[in-house]
């Protein structure tokens, strides 16, 4: 799970663009959006693009995404439940 | 005939010194590989933070020189944003494609998507300046520029108040662009030092260049810096159309062609494009004429480097001598003519004069 969530962080820092952030400086439990990352709506479908190229989970009820994008935390529990790559 | 427009402020993000204005074209920047990239700026002062990370170069670009100028001119919100590029945002684009072929068209990024559409720049300026007035990009190869600036004059000449205007264009080249251009002879085999582009206007092809322009502009003359007096556009026109807009153009505004200060070509050392530049020496035979490709190289909206230029000869009273191409003493630079061509058979004059 360890390992999930740093290779999760390496993925959002790359996919976001996020420049000069390393995993260490995302908190797992922090939310992404808002106050946290302070990440917006095209980063939620970035993020989604991303579970679905690297991970194989395609989430198609908002409700559901919005609690699986929450944190990396519940990112990497939701993968680890459901991935299939 | 329609009124002029004036232009308050001018910003430029070339191959050349041009956005931080301490010193006019000084230091020039020059390449042996046929290619003229932008010195870029610090773009973190003119772009949302938070959406800097995911912006391409020209999508910077764009949005920098366009809140630079409405600084200039202390303008937060402008009436219209009205612009023109030849080619949009290309890299966003060729990732898109890429990731649309590796990908087999699923999980595409929204991203690229976003940014790849020609208006992408309009819809940022639009967000930072709050302006919800008249949004539109003109995408027509080498005029782009030109008929963004039409619109404009046509808004302002419609105009019952005083408005303003931003308008601009932002064209980048990338290095897939530059290959397959090569393939249709865009480019020089032989490739000179880009300052001597012009010595070599006796073979087929140009230099790549890239770049973005924009200008307040306003429809009362106020403490303008100058003024557009007319734009004329041909495409695909035979050499005499062009000789005949010229001095339909002159006549308009009561002017001899020794009433021209400055002419200012796009010459690019394609002997292809060279005859519509040898036929506006003769009809205009001002002892000062200048060229501008051999600093920005050649690309669909290069002409608002040209409006830029023009803009800072007329602001300062100079002829800086890296643009020479004939040169006398001139009193006063009041009048200057651009001549464009671009190698998809479009041709421009764009008359600038003291407002």
């Amino acid at each position: 799970m360890e390992d999930l969530k740093v290779k999760l962080k390496e993925q959002i820092i790359e996919a976001l663009n996020l420049q000069g952030m390393t995993p260490a400086d995302i908190d797992d439990n922090a939310p992404l959006f808002g106050e946290g990352l302070g990440l917006d709506s095209i980063d939620s479908l970035e993020m989604m693009v991303l579970l679905e190229r690297n991970y194989g989970i395609k989430i198609e009820d908002a409700r559901e995404g919005r609690k699986v994008l929450e944190s990396v935390q519940s990112m990497a529990e939701y993968i680890q439940q459901h991935r299939k790559i | 005939m329609m009124k002029p427009v004036y232009i308050l402020s001018a910003s430029a993000i070339s191959p050349q010194h041009t956005f931080d204005r301490e010193q006019f074209l000084q230091p020039v920047m020059s390449s042996d590989n046929g290619k003229l990239y932008v010195v870029e700026a610090d773009y973190r002062q003119y772009v949302n933070p938070v959406a800097i990370r995911r912006m391409s170069k020209v999508i910077k670009m764009g949005i920098s020189t366009a809140m630079n100028a409405l600084q200039q001119a202390g303008i937060s919100c402008p009436d219209a944003i009205i612009t023109g590029t030849g080619m949009g945002s290309m890299l966003d684009m060729e990732r898109f494609l890429k990731d649309m072929i590796e990908l087999k068209e699923e999980a595409l990024n929204p991203t690229y998507f976003i940014q790849s559409t020609y208006n992408s720049i309009n819809g940022w300026i639009a967000l930072q300046t709050k302006c919800n007035g008249y949004n539109q990009t003109f995408v027509h190869r080498g005029l782009s520029l030109e008929l963004s600036l039409l619109d404009a004059q046509l808004f302002l000449t419609e105009a019952e108040e005083k408005q303003t205007v931003l308008a601009g264009c932002f064209d980048e080249m990338t290095e897939e662009y530059f290959f397959i251009k090569n393939k249709i002879d865009y480019w020089k085999k032989e490739i000179p030092n880009s300052l001597d582009l012009i010595r070599h206007s006796n073979t087929k092809g140009t230099i790549g260049g890239e770049g973005a322009a924009f200008f307040t502009l306003t429809n009362e003359r106020g403490n303008a810096i100058c003024a557009i007096k007319e734009i004329k556009t041909f495409q695909d026109a035979e050499l005499s159309e062009v000789q005949s807009g010229i001095h339909e153009l002159l006549q308009a505004h009561h002017l001899n062609p020794n009433d021209i200060d400055v002419l200012l070509c796009g010459m690019n050392g394609d002997c292809r494009q060279q005859a519509v530049y040898d036929m506006a020496l003769q009809e205009v035979p001002t002892p000062t004429v200048t060229t501008f490709k051999q600093l920005t190289g050649e690309y669909a909206t290069a002409s608002g480097f040209a409006v830029w230029l023009a803009s800072e000869m007329i602001r300062t009273q100079q002829v800086p001598e890296t643009i020479t191409y004939r040169k006398s003493n001139t009193e006063a630079i009041k009048n200057i003519l651009i001549l464009n061509h671009y190698i998809t058979g479009s041709t421009s004059l764009i008359l600038i004069s003291q407002a």
